[in-house]
Formats: structure tokens, sequence, C-alpha cells
């Protein structure tokens, strides 16, 4: 656990290091939840705004969390360092905890910035109980996405490399998970693919827990997958992510 | 005692052989100069030496471990620094040396940094972040990284590559405390003024060892052009490398008096292996 922390105080301080990043990666989802709030004022009367806001919000930090997260790891192939840990003693459990670590504070931070925008400009008016439902869940995710960041990292060599996968996960997360249109109302196949995304069970718990009336029992099948997804992605990242050439 | 032992290592890349059948000792205490142009493999060989690359063939101990199976054990005893500095820009070169002390059990780590910032001049600077430092103090940084745990053996690739002059004269002074101190260090070089520091060396050719020997021993394969200015006219002759071969050809002279001058010019090391290179491409 001594290396899996040095590790995450590392991150962190490399985060808080670069003020000009943790700003844009906490502002970015705050100026799209705006952006959404001046499209969706032009909807006509009647327009269900809770449907989408919460789980766009949801999306945004899944996105920044997976990509930021992602990057740094193969930033620290190409720079040598990755290499130079391993040639150090540290392990690779180590380094993929120390990472989680390292960015379960910032994701934190996004998906309570995100969240709490969102429920304040489109005036959404949720009890205790649900706000920390909403809360745990984009939380969830958020973790998810930074296991799912380290996992697509073993991947590529160079940070050009990960951007190919951008479109591979955000593009069936926004149309087959649920955001835009019911699942149900897709083909078989296109519904078994939404499923495999982790959006897909944070938008499930999301639109359950936004109707009035909702009890733990409705949600805590799709909130053991969302958990269930990230511990999966940690196994995989922790066999592929290689200690030797 | 050897503190590495290679026998006919091998590492292929698909079709390419980054090293054929290595062979290699390096006694305790000694630094030895892995020496070598550009796409010879040296840093193939120091890669799989580290256990960092898995071989194709061969056997290979570093410490009396195998890199690969006692992972663990060896990595606590060598320090290693890598070709390109390999460093957190963003961070401080206390930082920066704190971190990697920190995978090792190194005792008094906090003091241990400041000793070793101390040892390679960066004291002054030890809090600024490593974006502002020119490319010789990124290195000085780099050989802290690999030092601050007081390694055993201390593998160096390229440690000097586009270091001037000066730096290269304090790093190598460095290096020799380290011996004295009874590390063994293992460096890749491609510059022969530098090989010729070491206590051995041996020439790696494509991925094979062509050559090993002390400096001196490669320099007397070479030759030595020897010109005697006698009676205002110049004898020129070709002689051996080795100071006994100049005796030699000078005995029948005896000096006498009417030997005005002696001229003697030696095959650099450089020239010498570059003749060793091309004796073996044929």
């Amino acid at each position: 656990m001594r290396h899996t922390f040095a590790i995450a105080r590392r991150v962190v301080k490399q985060l808080l290091r670069n003020p000009r990043f943790l700003a844009l990666s906490v502002a970015a989802p705050l100026v799209i939840v705006y952006l959404l709030k001046l499209f969706f004022d032009t909807m006509p009367e009647g327009f269900d705004v809770a449907r989408y806001a919460v789980p766009v919000a949801a999306f945004l930090v899944h996105f920044l969390a997976f990509i930021l997260c992602a990057i740094a790891l193969v930033q620290e192939r190409t720079a040598g360092t990755m290499e130079r840990m391993f040639i150090n003693g540290f392990r690779r459990v180590e380094v993929i905890g120390g990472y989680v670590l390292g960015f379960l504070g910032l994701a934190t931070f996004q998906a309570v910035a995100a969240l709490a925008e969102a429920i304040w400009l489109f005036e959404l008016d949720y009890d205790g109980e649900t706000l920390i439902t909403l809360f745990v869940v984009v939380w969830l995710l958020a973790v998810a996405s930074v296991m799912l960041g380290i996992f697509v990292s073993t991947f590529a060599r160079r940070e050009a490399q990960v951007f190919p996968f951008i479109p591979l996960i955000t593009i069936p997360s926004v149309f087959l998970s649920g955001l835009l249109v019911d699942t149900d109302e897709l083909p078989r196949w296109a519904e078994w693919l939404g499923q495999a995304l982790p959006l897909f069970w944070a938008n499930d718990v999301i639109q359950e827990v936004i109707e009035a009336n909702w009890i733990f029992e409705d949600v805590w099948a799709s909130f053991a997958v969302l958990a269930g997804y990230g511990v999966a992605l940690l196994l995989l990242a922790s066999l592929t992510l290689r200690e030797t050439e | 005692m050897n503190a590495i032992e290679v026998e006919r290592l091998t590492k292929r890349y698909g079709k390419i052989e980054a090293l054929g059948g290595v062979d290699l000792r390096v006694p305790e205490g000694a630094v030895f100069g892995l020496v070598g142009p550009n796409g010879a493999g040296k840093t193939t060989l120091i890669k799989a030496l580290v256990g960092s690359l898995r071989p194709t063939e061969g056997r290979v101990s570093v410490l009396g471990l195998n890199p690969l199976r006692d992972r663990a054990r060896l990595r606590q005893r060598i320090g290693y620094m890598p070709q390109s500095p390999a460093l957190y820009d963003d961070l401080s070169a206390r930082d920066n040396v704190a971190f990697f002390g920190a995978a090792h059990h190194t005792p008094e780590l906090r003091k241990r940094v400041s000793e070793i910032l101390e040892f390679t001049d960066l004291a002054d600077r030890a809090n600024d972040p490593v974006h502002t430092f020119s490319g010789g103090m990124r290195r000085r940084v780099s050989l802290a990284c690999a030092l601050v745990h007081r390694p055993d053996m201390l593998f160096l690739d390229e440690p000097t590559a586009a270091v001037d002059p000066q730096l290269r004269s304090r790093f190598w002074t460095a290096f020799r405390e380290l011996a004295r101190d009874g590390a063994t260090l293992f460096i890749s070089t491609h510059l022969m003024d530098e090989a010729m520091l070491c206590d051995r060396i041996s020439i790696l050719r494509r991925g094979r060892v062509i050559a090993s020997d002390s400096p001196r021993g490669i320099l007397e394969r070479g030759g030595t052009r020897l010109t005697i200015g006698r009676d205002g006219a110049e004898e020129r002759s070709v002689i051996g490398g080795h100071p006994e071969d100049l005796a030699e050809a000078l005995r029948p002279y005896g000096l006498s008096r009417d030997v005005r001058s002696v001229g003697v010019e030696a095959d650099s090391l450089e020239s010498v292996v570059l003749s060793i290179i091309g004796k073996e491409e044929g």
C-alpha cells in the first residue's frame, strides 16, 4: 500500500501543479451544462428537462474522467516514467491503484460540480436521499471511467493512439445507453451493446431516482453492475498493463 | 566475482534481431563501458539486464539474480538512468527524486534526497519544477533519481549524450567516486573519449559483441605510425600499438646522433574500433 499511496500522492501533486489543467477539467463540464441549458430553453413547453439534465452531466463527467486518465497514463509511457517506475520496483497493481486514488479526487470534484450546476440551473427539486443517490451514482460512474481510461491506455503507445478510442466509447454511450432514447426502442443487439457500457447502468439508476417514490430495491442491481464494471475494468487493466516488453 | 553474466542473449522483434547471442562478463566494482554506434543494441541489452525486456533466448544474471524471476529483489539493488531523462516535468527536482526513492526502502528518505541533490549539484534549484531546467540539469536530476537508494549496481544509458564537456567531466568524477565506494557501473556510450575512462569495454555491433578488453588492450590492437628523421630523410613505418612494439622498432637505431627526430602517431580508440568493426563486416 505504501507504493500505491506514493503514486497517488505524486499524481495529486502533478494535478495541483497544473492549475490551468485542473480549472479547465472542472470548468469544461460546467460550461457545457450551461450551453445545454440555453439549448433546452428553446424547447417547447412541457419538454421533460429532468429526463436529460442529470444524465448529460453524468456523461460529461464520464467522458472527462476517462480521457484525462487515459492520456495521463499514456504520457507516462511516452516520457519513459512508466518504465522507470517498474524498474524502480513499483508493481502494476500499485500503479493502477495509485492512479485510481489520485484521480478519484478530481473525479469527485467534477461529479459534485457538474451535478450541482445541473440541479441549480434546471431548477430540479429533489429530496436529500435522491440527491445523495444521484451523487453516488455519478461518482461511481467517474470511478469506472478512470478504470476505463487506465484500461484503454494499455493499448496506446502514444497520446494520438488514444483518440480513436474516444468515438469508439463515447458515441455508443450517447446513443445506446438510454441518454437520448429509451434502450427498449432500439434493436436487441444495440440494447445489448448499450448494456456493455457503464453509462447505461448509471443512466438506469438516474432515470429511476428522478421519478417520485423510488425505492432502493429498484436500483440496487444497476448500482451493483456499475460497481462491478469498475472492478472488472480494474482487473482487466492489471492484466493488460505490461511491466516488460 | 562477476556482477553481470550474460550467455547467448538474443532478442528478436519479429524478423528483426536486436541482440544476436550476446556473451558478456562484468566484474564486480568495475566501470564497464558498452561501446557501439547508434542502433547497435546497447539500450536493448541494458533493458534486458534491468528486467524491462524479456529475452527471446539466453541467460542473464545480474548480482547473482535473474532480472525477471527475481525482479523485486534485484530492483532494490540496481539504479537505472535511461537515455531520455524520464522525469515528471511539473514536479520539482526534489519531488522527482523523493518519488523514485519512495519505491525503495530508503532509510531517512528526506535526508538522503537532500544529500543526493547536493551530490549532483542541484541543491540550489531543488524546489524548482523540472520543466524550467536545462538539458544538463535534467540529466543530473535523472542521475539523482538513479542514485537515491544507494544501489550496488548502476545502469547508465548514454548518460552524457548531449552534455557539455564540463558537466561530462563532473559526471565522470561522480562515477569514479561511486566505483570507489564499491558500486559496479554499466555505462553505454558511443563517445570514445568516454570509453577510455572505463576499466573494461565491450564493442557491440548489430546486436553482437565483437570485442571485449580494457581500453588500453583495444588500443594495442591498432597500429602506430613511426617516422624517423635521419640524415635529412624521413623513414616511415607502421608498427603494432603495443609499447613493446615501439621499443622493438627503435632498437636498431640506438638513438644515434644522426637520428634527428622521432614521430609517433598512435591510432585513436575510435579508429581502432572502426577498424575492428570494418574487419567484422569484411
